[in-house]
């Protein structure tokens, strides 16, 4: 593939205390595409995940998002790392496991509170993306509904059409499906099937084996702090060369 | 500004300037009406007397060996003397008259004299009022005269106290007042509502909302990892929260006076109030602020927010619904910790109560009318209170 990468990582390192949770991270992701990263709970995905928006602040390496790069290993003063980490921060949206929708707003002033408050667009312009995007995850309907009015599905939902009105270059999700009762899961991953067909950039933590086999472009197997199998999901999932890749398929898909 | 009724003393008359004195007064010893046991200072031997802490008739009784009770005024210990806990009172005679002449009080009586502790009151000046003090002089010698001084004095004190020699023997025959309990809560229910609305309320009102500015910048202050402002806003805290509210006022008020900073009664008062809200709900905004989950500080961050719209949109309006009812506590708090303003001549409710109780004697009455009324303002805040977190409640899941 001649295109160039939107998302590379190179030499990520990170370490809470002693515990060395990330070691020697590299990985590039076309535009368009879709990677998965599957692992043993523990591994390093999250944290994988959240170096990419600088919720974690890596110890080394760089991230870059198209045109922003941030060099974790150099060392700089306060204000300007935060001002750094803010530019890589608005090149990607993230879903979060826990939905963390914002409780006392509305659904539609979820999905305005970043475009309007912190992106400075206009209301009215903001507004009628967000009720197409409501339109677009089934949720036109509980526009002005509050989050805690909703089930988990459309609660994830909400976090998914949330992330996409800050029209970003790359959709970050962390295990959107995992604390949702099983019959609410389609729902989810259906939303996130249609965004895949229609061109966006995903990395996507999930344990989903279907979703990957069906969406990935590229899976990351992450053991213990590093990429321990990588490549096109039929190959990664359907044939692992690595035994703990082998292992760990066997024990999500036959838990018994 | 002239200061009037000052006891004269040689370390004053160095201080002042005085006029000729207008009124002389010797000690007298007042004990309940059917004490009959004590008539001079030798039987104050053992014996329990209350006074006014700043004056110098608690010496004279401690000298006598008499047991001394610091009270607020001689309208407290006329009360003590009244209900038994003390059994004496050393003051002024003319001190005691103005009481007796005001209360109508029969439950104590004028004992025995005092031998050789005369006074003399006079009007004091600043020391460079000369030209004040002499046409005051002009003007007492001229009341003096005239019998004037006589007339006033007879019938403020129905004695005449204003020569050295005269006749400090009230004649106290027509005095009883017939001022029932219900009367002085009627004459003071009015003055003590306005206190209560023109200081009590708008005193606790600024308190609490300068308080809550300055809670909210010590609990970020507090929050923050850096130690510039960590540690100030930790130490600010731990000194309003491990004094009292008293001596902060104290302080306020007496001791900044002292080194020139002379602050306002209601200012010093407000200041005091709203440093000690400003201790208490930081920790409250602080541990509200901390139980908002991390995952909203995050979600904000990924919208693109910065610190101070994450805290402005995201996490202080759910702190809001968290910090509601204990600062509603805070704010009942407040509100009867005002009186305690009184102390640095804040005119508000408890001070008008006092008044009044003073003068009539009225104590229970009074007292128990100021606690209504402290009472109503608080159920109100409290109802109040209510309202607002079901509000805030009203979309949390
Ligand atoms: N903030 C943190 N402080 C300390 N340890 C952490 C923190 N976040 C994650 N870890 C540790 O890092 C390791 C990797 O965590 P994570 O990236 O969440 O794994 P995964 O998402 O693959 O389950 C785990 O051992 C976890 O306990
Ligand atoms: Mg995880």
């Amino acid at each position: 593939m001649s295109t160039t990468p939107l998302l590379s990582v190179t030499g990520l390192r990170k370490s809470f205390g002693d515990h060395e949770v990330l070691r020697d991270i590299d990985f590039t992701v076309d535009p368009g595409t879709v990677t998965v990263l599957l692992g043993p709970s523990g591994s390093g995905k999250t944290t994988v995940l959240r170096s990419l928006n600088t919720l974690e602040v890596p110890d080394a390496g760089t991230v870059r998002i198209d045109d922003v790069e941030v060099d974790f290993s150099q060392p700089r003063g306060r204000r300007d790392a935060e001002r750094e980490f803010f530019r890589l921060r608005c090149q990607s949206a993230m879903v979060f496991q826990s939905h963390n929708l914002f409780p006392h707003r509305t659904v539609l002033e979820n999905l305005t509170e970043g475009p309007v408050h912190a992106q400075g667009r206009p209301e009215e312009e903001v507004v009628a993306e967000a009720r197409v995007l409501l339109e677009r995850v089934g949720l036109a309907n509980r526009a002005d509904a509050f989050p805690g009015q909703l089930s988990g599905g459309q609660q994830q939902r909400v976090g998914i059409a949330r992330a996409l009105a800050l029209q970003p270059r790359l959709m970050l999700f962390d295990e959107p499906t995992s604390s949702l009762d099983p019959e609410l899961v389609g729902e989810v991953l259906g939303v996130m099937k249609d965004l895949a067909a229609e061109g966006w950039t995903m990395v996507v933590v999930s344990h989903e084996i279907r979703f990957a086999q069906q969406v990935a472009d590229q899976v990351l197997f992450l053991d213990n702090g590093v990429i321990a199998e990588r490549g096109p999901a039929a190959q990664v999932i359907g044939d692992p060369h690595e035994p703990r890749t082998r292992q760990f398929l066997h024990r999500i898909l036959d838990p018994i | 500004m002239i200061a009037n009724q000052i006891s004269l003393n040689p370390e004053r008359e160095a201080q002042y300037l005085f006029t000729e004195p207008y009124t002389y007064s010797n000690g007298v010893i007042v004990t309940a009406a059917d004490t009959d046991d004590i008539t001079s200072l030798e039987d104050l031997e053992g014996r329990t007397t209350a006074q006014s802490s700043t004056s110098n008739w608690a010496q004279v009784a401690r000298d006598a060996g008499a047991e001394v009770r610091s009270v607020e005024g001689l309208a407290q210990a006329a009360e003590l003397l009244a209900q038994g806990r003390v059994d004496a009172i050393l003051n002024d005679n003319i001190a005691v008259l103005d009481y007796l002449a005001a209360s109508g009080s029969t439950d104590v009586k004028i004992a025995g004299e005092v031998e050789g502790e005369s006074t003399a009151q006079a009007f004091a000046f600043r020391q460079e009022d000369t030209a004040l003090r002499d046409e005051a002089d002009a003007a007492l010698a001229a009341m003096a005269d005239d019998g004037t001084l006589t007339e006033i004095s007879e019938s403020y004190f129905r004695a005449d106290v204003s020569t050295e020699d005269g006749e400090g023997e009230a004649d106290l025959s027509d005095r009883a007042s017939d001022n029932t309990a219900w009367d002085v809560a009627q004459d003071a229910a009015g003055p003590m509502l306005r206190a209560l609305v023109q200081y009590t309320i708008t005193l606790s009102l600024l308190s609490m909302a300068i308080g809550l500015v300055l809670a909210l910048l010590v609990a970020l202050a507090r929050l923050s990892s850096r130690p510039w402002l960590h540690w100030p806003a930790q130490g600010f805290i731990s000194l309003i929260r491990g004094t009292p509210l008293l001596v902060q006022l104290f302080i306020v008020f007496f001791g900044l006076g002292q080194i020139g900073i002379k602050l306002d009664p209601y200012v010093a008062a407000t200041l005091a109030l709203s440093l000690n809200v400003g201790a208490y709900a930081a920790e409250i905004v602080r541990s509200a602020i901390l139980s908002v989950p991390r995952g909203q500080t995050e979600a904000a961050a990924t919208v693109g927010m910065g610190y101070a719209l994450t805290m402005r949109r995201i996490v202080l309006p759910q702190a809001a619904r968290t910090a509601v009812p204990p600062l509603s506590n805070t704010f009942i708090s407040l509100v009867k910790d005002t009186s305690l303003a009184s102390v640095i001549l804040v005119p508000e409710m408890l001070r008008v109560a006092q008044d009044y109780a003073g003068a009539s004697t009225e104590f229970l009455a009074l007292y128990s009318l100021a606690a209504l009324f402290y009472w109503i303002v608080c159920a109100l805040l409290a109802l109040g209170q209510g309202r607002l977190e079901t509000r805030l409640e009203r979309h949390m899941a």
